[in-house]
């Protein structure tokens, strides 16, 4: 198997963005991945793009989005396709197209994700966010997406005692992180007290509980690790990489207090990789809702299950602590635009590795290795990372 | 051949609105009850058809059930076979009579003697006969005041000991301007002149009973229980006191205070409540009225006690959250 | 906007919705509900045997869903009731499964507690009413 580098990243802002399209924003994401290409890349080197989105098969673009995105951007024969599954469909190209790389098959590989969600009223929005679940039961008993979250938060405080303001801690760390993320969406810390009293949106969430509705694209390129120098005096490897999948209901599942696609995925990264969870300096997790940070904890085997609360209380998760989670805000404050999350976390983990944080407040200090954890819908996808720092 | 109850079901909903919403909210309660029973959002007449006889056929043999007939003056559907949602819904045999009985509260008796009928015919052991009822009118109307929900449901078997149906008696005529809905609409009217509809009712539910007396050489001393559609309580009583009853056969068949105008089920949603007080030589006497007009008088006589239930009566009149006048509106779907 | 479960869809789950219709592996006994191709407990069996489930069972767990947020299906639902709580409950023949739960207890709901399966109209799109089971307080 090959080795497998990113040398070059780019991310759009997140938020929301009246003035701009799918196309607009992949462009910008694309423009500034090929300016951090710092010896520089004639971009018809490209031989292949995985692209995820969700919405494109929901509500702009029925299908070859793909295609669509790279004449935009001047690579109109690229072997392109659109990926998706749901939350983690940036995470399934970056899989796939690190796949692509290791396979020997190619060299150069665009893995991006994009979308376009603040276009449409939050009723249409809601409509077609519930299909990320299982629509046939999930669906069907009324439930949104906040409340298939809500149900495995309800069950974990149950079994380990977790309280409203573990939960809340989450949405305060990642917010104060955001706030100093030029690229999030809120740039705004918010108070404890705050995040315990939003408006309720699914028991035991309030609004501050859930990532909003963003518009945003971000868009790295990987490369055979041999060939990475010639592009780039620093580049970030991807020692490991992991999927896997479990059932779509999680009425199915054997246990709802943690996700198995994740602990399968993250099992398949670290073996790759040959380091464990305690070599990991920071990471950035999938917390669309709270919850889902907190069971991403124990899963990717920084605590055992049912501990995860502990690490929150003694801060060991904040940008200054022993390892930082989701400094770049995360869903949760960074933003989370469907398709492309998964690849927004490989540009942060990139910006990070290579000491070019945005606000020097943010860059977390001589870190090595670090994990991104991209999932789909409620669990029924996941795949994670591991980066490591270049230059050594 | 002898046909019998053999078991029965019962279905109030959990919502009750008190009279004392419409004092408040209108001025005055133009209905003589306590509270009545509402359907929630997400329950109709075929909702509560279904939770009725799921109760009537607990522990039956439910391949034996070969006829169902279906009363109702409020179907969730204008046209549609509502039998196929019962059958699947309960598992029966598919390859089984039905009857659809509705445009008016004659409904509940019809479908009652119906089944009866199809049983006899078709030599079949068992039918199910599903009363559910909630008329709608505006909310500006009278006459909605009175208007609860309700389903019961009851198994029929031929030759078998139970609560006997002795005999029955109908009497139809026209009768203009009644409780009546025109095709396409959704809200019953009535003219409104109170002496002209209780004089009808009168006369239509007085004569099938006196009519099923004569036929069976009965009076009315015979029965442990009377009970007449209700409509309202004091016309129903009067009637039946005119007609030789006394208190003590009468009242425990008024469920009317409780649960409001339940139109077809009304009379049979209070033979159940009677039959948790019934032993065996009891008789019972049933009239039914649908305006337009007819009723239909049947002659029941207990041979022998019928399965216990899981809930009495009471309990499913306890069993219940009352909610405000702006909530029924919205229930309603009038706001 | 269209059915994201087509009428025909609904109409093939029907006695899955209506009487809760299970199914027993034939290899390793346990029972499978909603159904599947291949048991999700062996992962080998393939034959099953239908069984009706008792509806009976208990709370696993129970969020209340808000009503402004409520899918657009259920939207007339909210309407009416503001919020409404959804469970998974775990059913006495073993598997789980997600559905509202109707009259939920003036104290609260609680994991553990008891409830059975009703019968309610689920919602109701291009006309068409959906029923299928809820729970309720047992």
């Amino acid at each position: 198997m090959e080795g497998v580098a990113i040398i070059g990243a780019g991310q759009t802002r997140y938020g929301d963005f009246p003035t701009k399209g799918v196309k607009e924003l992949f462009a910008e994401a694309y423009l500034e991945m090929l300016q951090s290409v710092d010896r520089g890349l004639d971009p018809q080197m490209i031989q292949a793009a995985y692209i995820g989105c969700l919405s494109a098969g929901s509500g702009f673009q029925l299908g070859q989005l793909a295609p669509l995105l790279m004449g935009h951007v001047g690579l109109p024969h690229v072997n392109a396709v659109r990926v998706e599954n749901a939350c983690a469909s940036g995470g399934f190209a970056l899989y796939n197209a690190a796949c692509a790389v290791a396979s020997g098959k190619f060299d150069l590989v665009l893995a991006a994700g994009v979308e376009k969600m603040r276009d449409i009223s939050s009723s249409k929005g809601r409509y077609w966010l519930g299909v990320s679940g299982d629509t046939e039961y999930e669906r069907l008993a009324g439930s949104t997406f906040a409340g298939i979250y809500a149900l495995m938060a309800t069950r974990y405080m149950h079994e380990y005692g977790l309280k409203r303001e573990h939960l809340s801690m989450v949405a305060v760390k990642n917010h104060r992180n955001a706030a100093a993320n030029p690229k999030a969406q809120f740039r705004k810390a918010i108070t404890l007290e705050q995040a315990m009293n939003g408006v309720p949106v699914a028991y035991p969430f309030n609004i501050w509980d859930c990532s909003p509705t963003t518009d945003g694209a971000a868009v790295v390129l990987l490369c055979n690790a041999r060939r990475a120098r010639d592009f780039t005096s620093r580049p970030v490897y991807l020692r490991g990489f992991g999927a896997a999948s479990d059932y779509l209901a999680i009425h199915d599942r054997s246990s709802i207090t943690r996700l198995n696609a994740t602990r399968k995925a993250a099992a398949e990264a670290y073996k790759q990789a040959g380091i464990g969870p305690r070599d990991i300096d920071f990471a950035e997790v999938h917390d669309c809702f709270t919850i889902a940070e907190i069971l991403a904890y124990a899963d990717l085997g920084f605590c055992e299950e049912g501990r995860a609360h502990y690490l929150l209380e003694e801060g060991i998760t904040q940008l200054d602590g022993k390892l930082p989670v989701n400094a770049s805000g995360g869903l949760k404050a960074k933003g989370h635009p469907i398709g492309a999350t998964g690849c927004g976390m490989a540009y942060e983990i990139f910006r990070q590795l290579r000491g070019e944080a945005a606000e020097p407040v943010r860059q977390i200090k001589n870190a090595r290795f670090a994990l991104s954890h991209n999932v789909g819908g409620s669990g029924g996808t996941a795949a994670v990372f591991i980066y490591q720092r270049g230059d050594e | 051949m002898s046909i019998s109850v053999v078991s029965y079901g019962v279905y109030l909903p959990f919502l009750r609105l008190g009279r004392e919403e419409y004092v408040n909210a209108l001025g005055r309660c133009s209905a003589d009850i306590k509270e009545k029973t509402v359907m929630d959002v997400d329950e109709d007449t075929m909702t509560m058809a279904v939770e009725a006889a799921r109760k009537a056929v607990a522990g039956l043999d439910l391949e034996r059930v070969g006829v169902l007939t279906l009363a109702s003056t409020s179907y969730p559907y204008q046209e549609k076979v509502m039998a196929g949602t019962i059958v699947e819904a309960l598992g029966l045999r598919k390859n089984i009579l039905t009857g659809h009985h509705g445009s008016s509260t004659l409904a509940g008796t019809e479908a009652f003697l119906s089944a009866a009928g199809l049983l006899v015919g078709s030599g079949e052991k068992y039918a199910l006969v599903i009363v559910s009822d909630a008329p709608v009118a505006g909310a500006s109307a009278e006459m909605e005041h009175s208007f609860g929900a309700a389903a019961c449901a009851f198994v029929l078997a031929a030759d078998e000991q139970g609560l006997e149906l002795e005999g029955f008696y109908s009497y139809v005529t026209e009768s203009l301007g009644l409780r009546f809905r025109p095709a396409g609409e959704k809200e019953l009217r009535d003219i409104g002149v109170r002496t002209y509809s209780s004089q009808a009712y009168n006369e239509m539910v007085g004569a099938a009973v006196k009519g099923l007396l004569n036929k069976l050489g009965q009076k009315p001393a015979g029965y442990r229980h009377v009970i007449l559609h209700q409509n309202d309580v004091r016309t129903t009583v009067a009637l039946a006191k005119k007609l030789g009853f006394g208190d003590e056969q009468i009242q425990e068949g008024l469920v009317y205070g409780q649960v409001g105008d339940t139109g077809a089920c009304s009379p049979l949603l209070g033979l159940c409540r009677v039959l948790e007080k019934t032993v065996p030589g009891d008789k019972i006497l049933v009239g039914s009225y649908g305006a337009g007009g007819g009723s239909q008088a049947l002659s029941f006589k207990l041979n022998c006690r019928l399965p216990g239930r899981s809930e009495s009566f009471q309990v499913l009149l306890e069993d219940k959250k009352y909610i405000s006048y702006t909530h029924y509106l919205k229930l309603k779907r009038s706001i | 906007m269209g059915a994201h479960i087509s009428i025909p869809m609904y109409q093939r789950a029907v006695p899955q919705r209506y009487r809760l219709v299970g199914q027993r592996c034939l290899k390793c006994g346990k029972v499978n509900f909603p159904p599947k191709a291949v048991c999700k407990y062996c992962n080998a069996g393939f034959e099953f045997e239908e069984v009706t489930l008792s509806g009976r069972g208990t709370v696993y767990s129970y969020t209340i869903i808000a009503g402004g947020g409520a899918p657009p299906e259920f939207a007339e639902q909210a309407h009416c009731q503001g919020s409404y709580p959804v469970v998974v409950v775990e059913l006495e023949e073993g598997p789980r499964v997600i559905a509202q739960l109707v009259d939920p207890p003036p104290a609260g709901i609680t994991i553990g507690m008891p409830v059975r399966a009703v019968f309610r109209k689920i919602y109701e799109e291009e006309g068409v009413i959906r029923y299928g089971f809820k729970f309720r307080p047992a």
